[in-house]
């Protein structure tokens, strides 16, 4: 039974470009030697953590997506935990909740297509049609809305 | 007069509709903002943990999470939220408690 995970975990800032590249290779040869497959990684830099981890105030952060069983994903986790250079991770199933996104997303598009035949419009909507989406955030200048709230705290 | 703005009212509570009767009984009609779903009316499915963009404004300044009577959340997205906040919380990307 394969399935979608995704994995993050937090490298204690110390470690090396090298080190955090190793710890990659790491969780690859267990994907690989159990079975399964790494479908993305990526790699968040360095963050400042919201609160201190054993004296740590920050972390690199790297997530991998791994399809595969959950043997292999609780074999990642025990490795993970005797790992010193990682100080937090987190495993995740998510191929259930992907599933119900996408769904709960068609079934919108459907029903809006239904009603803009209905209403006799094309069934997509034409560009510069409508609300304004996010992407024109930018043009907001006075509610600098960022991340400098809580995180740099 | 207020016959229309009562039936938002009952959404809130009791609270809300208290307000619109002054001391000499004259009705004033009390105006408060009705709330809605973040979530819901922008359409966000995806209430996901990595997301702490989305995640902050639920965190007020003492970093718990902000109750649906507050910010409106509708019961099934603030149950996502929950879930999403906690998950953020363990990676450190959102604090527990603010100091």
């Amino acid at each position: 039974m394969t399935r979608k995970y995704e994995l993050v975990y937090v490298v204690s800032p110390e470690a090396s470009d090298d080190q955090v590249a190793d710890l990659h290779n790491q969780v690859e040869a267990i994907v690989q030697r159990i079975g399964g497959a790494i479908e993305r990684t990526d790699n968040w830099g360095r963050r400042r953590l919201a609160y201190e981890i054993g004296r740590h105030k920050e972390g690199t952060y790297v997530l991998e997506v791994i399809n595969g069983t959950g043997e292999l994903m609780k074999e990642i986790d025990r490795r993970i935990k005797v790992t010193d250079l990682i100080i937090r991770h987190l495993v995740v199933r998510v191929d259930e909740t992907e599933a119900v996104i996408a769904r709960t997303k068609a079934a919108r598009t459907k029903t809006s297509q239904r009603r803009r035949v209905a209403r006799g419009l094309p069934a997509d909507r034409l560009p510069g049609e409508g609300q304004r989406g996010d992407a024109d955030d930018d043009r907001d200048d006075r509610f600098d809305m960022g991340n400098e709230r809580g995180m740099d705290r | 007069m207020n016959g229309g703005r009562k039936s938002f009212g009952a959404k809130k509570g009791a609270r809300g509709a208290a307000g619109s009767q002054s001391k000499d009984g004259q009705r004033r009609p009390m105006f408060r903002r009705r709330k809605v779903c973040k979530f819901c009316s922008d359409k966000i499915d995806d209430i996901n943990y990595k997301d702490t963009k989305l995640l902050l404004p639920f965190v007020p300044e003492r970093a718990k999470i902000l109750p649906r009577r507050i910010s409106g959340t509708c019961a099934l997205h603030q149950r996502k939220l929950r879930v999403a906040l906690m998950r953020a919380r363990q990676l450190a990307l959102i604090p527990y408690t603010a100091e």
